[in-house]
């Protein structure tokens, strides 16, 4: 992957640091999605495509939660005792049990299918691109998807600049993506973080309907899919295979506290570096200087690879910190005397 | 033309740490750095026979113009086509490319030979050039290229000049400052209570007032500092709260929670 800062340093992100069996992944939603519930499906849930209209949330705690839905232009029911909520950031579910709202950034793309010799640089490159031209507080990427590339960007303080800060993306790559064709537009609330309450009564939300995204990379597919599961498997525990019913106190030990506990610092540390290196040029001119250290490389794929903080040399970490510092104040001399250029 | 301090989180780890921060960087990166200066400067001579009554031009025109309100000079080719490109963003699809142009960015980084003076590398000018590279980048964002890739980064400049240019006037202020509030203040509790400077250093309420005094002239500078720093407490709890919201229920009855 190839991190480009403002004023155009490109740092190289992975190729030498990556290990053989290692990579970066990208994904077609729309292949991963239906692989999914075609395996779920084989292991023996019941797939009823339908559109969820509401939830109809019990008074009493032996009562059924009433799932109503429409497939096939009917109106059905459907009687259940617990809910795991996995539809997404504009979840319905959360919407039922009164869960809270949170801030969304706004993640914008369009896919583009490229010229062949275009298309050559990025079948094994994607591309990371900072900067206030492409986006006020996130980054914004050109990811190939097999035969086209996906060019976006996101933000959270700036959703009505977004069709600006795509032009800008576009012509940061316009001569990488000329004479691409636009095949797709997409954008979608990204949540930023998790909501005021996840679970309430038999009812538990997972993935982005719970909010799990990071801050920093927007990582969200992986925390959706180990959420999802990890809330199943204490199902499973507090209920004893289906036998006993399952209480809030039994999803919020089991699930919750797991999750929290797993997952909290990894949450905390990126929102730490969102802060730290997001806020200005200056700022992601530090990160993209410091992006080209090997060492922050490799504890970088340890830590997103394997989804725990990795744990480092501690001298490294002591030099890590301090060409930090020194990274960071260095760009902020630069930017404060850009200003005083100004004035 | 006075520099604004406003030096964001952390500043006084940062004033204690400076000198020692950038020298293992410093070894990191000569060995770094060395490597990929060589070809430059076995192609240097070439351009610099090339631009021989450029090069003393361009080497004055920065010193003179440090505080300059506009960016002249240097990229001339570079603000006319900017003005141009401009006038050609709203254009869906045809652009006019502007392209940041200075003799002496050459090949994605400052050719440091025509930053010579007196036989040294005159560091100021090359931040003042990257400075003002930046500035215009910033105006003009400019699409980057696989073939013409920026290799510059800041680390190239070594730490001391950072630091003569721009940590040394900052802490001859701030000693200043603290020696003449230190010697006030030592003179008034002297003439108050009768306690000596010796015995004031050994009692332990005076020592707390030193340690505040300290802190405070290192990291309030200005009145805004006052509000930047409770932000920056504000900030740094508020995602940790968003986390724990959900179970912050388990005080309140459910019914009532929203």
């Amino acid at each position: 992957m190839k991190i480009i800062s403002p004023s155009n340093l490109t740092v190289d992100f992975g190729s030498k640091t990556l290990k053989p069996h290692e990579s970066i992944p990208m994904l077609r939603r729309e292949v991963l999605d239906s692989f999914l519930r075609f395996r779920a499906q084989s292991s023996g849930a019941h797939l009823i495509p339908a559109l969820v209209t509401h939830l109809e949330v019990p008074s009493s705690s032996t009562e059924p939660y009433i799932i109503h839905h429409t497939s096939n232009n009917t109106k059905r029911t459907l009687a259940v005792d617990v809910i795991i909520g996995a539809d997404g950031a504009n979840s319905r579910v959360a919407k039922s049990i009164k869960a809270g709202n949170y801030t969304c950034a706004i993640a914008f793309q369009e896919r583009i299918r490229l010229p062949e010799e275009k298309m050559e640089y990025y079948q094994n490159l994607a591309e990371m691109y900072v900067g206030n031209d492409v986006s006020p507080d996130f980054y914004a990427w050109v990811f190939p998807k097999c035969d086209h590339v996906a060019v976006g960007t996101g933000t959270v303080c700036a959703k009505p600049d977004i069709k600006a800060y795509q032009r800008g993306i576009r012509e940061r790559v316009s001569h990488k993506i000329n004479g691409g064709k636009v095949i797709k537009v997409e954008a979608h609330p990204i949540p930023e973080h998790p909501r005021p309450t996840r679970v309430r009564g038999r009812v538990a939300l997972v993935g982005d309907a719970a909010g799990y995204v990071t801050k920093c990379s927007g990582e969200g597919i992986y925390f959706a899919a180990k959420s999802g599961r990890m809330c199943g498997e204490a199902i499973v525990k507090a209920s004893e295979g289906g036998e006993k019913m399952v209480s809030e106190e039994d999803l919020k030990r089991e699930y919750l506290r797991e999750w929290d506990s797993k997952f909290m610092k990894t949450f905390r540390f990126l929102d730490l570096l969102q802060r730290v290196f997001y806020g200005s040029n200056a700022a992601r001119e530090a990160l993209v200087e410091l992006c080209g250290d090997e060492y922050v490389q490799r504890m970088t794929f340890d830590s997103y690879l394997y989804k725990k903080l990795a744990n480092g040399d501690r001298w490294e970490d002591v030099k890590m910190v301090l060409n930090t510092i020194g990274s960071l104040v260095r760009c902020k001399i630069v930017e404060r005397e850009m200003e005083a250029l100004k004035v | 033309m006075s520099i604004s301090m406003s030096f964001f989180s952390p500043p006084p780890p940062t004033h204690l740490l400076i000198s020692f921060s950038s020298k293992p960087h410093f070894t990191d990166k000569t060995i770094f750095f060395l490597r990929p200066a060589n070809p430059l400067l076995l192609s240097a001579p070439k351009v610099s026979t090339d631009n021989g009554a450029g090069i003393s031009a361009a080497i004055e025109e920065p010193k003179a113009e440090q505080k300059v309100a506009e960016p002249a000079g240097s990229a001339p080719e570079g603000e006319e086509s900017s003005l141009g490109s401009n006038g050609a963003v709203a254009d869906a699809g045809v652009k006019l490319e502007s392209k940041f142009v200075d003799p002496r960015w050459i090949g994605g980084t400052w050719d440091l030979t025509q930053f010579q003076k007196d036989g040294s590398t005159d560091w100021d000018a090359v931040i003042d050039a990257e400075v003002r590279r930046r500035k215009w980048l910033e105006g003009n964002p400019e699409s980057s290229s696989n073939d013409d890739p920026v290799v510059f980064d800041t680390s190239i400049i070594p730490w001391w000049a950072w630091i003569k240019r721009f940590h040394l006037p900052e802490a001859e202020r701030l000693n200043g400052r603290a020696a003449m509030i230190g010697f006030f203040m030592a003179y008034v509790v002297d003439s108050l209570t009768g306690v000596g400077l010796v015995d004031q250093m050994n009692n332990f309420f005076c020592k707390t007032l030193l340690f505040i005094a300290v802190a405070g002239v290192l990291l309030i500078r200005k009145n805004e500092d006052i509000e930047t720093l409770k932000k920056l407490l504000d900030e740094t709890t508020f995602y940790d709260k968003q986390w724990q919201a959900t179970w912050q229920d388990e005080t309140r009855s459910s019914s009532t929670a929203e």
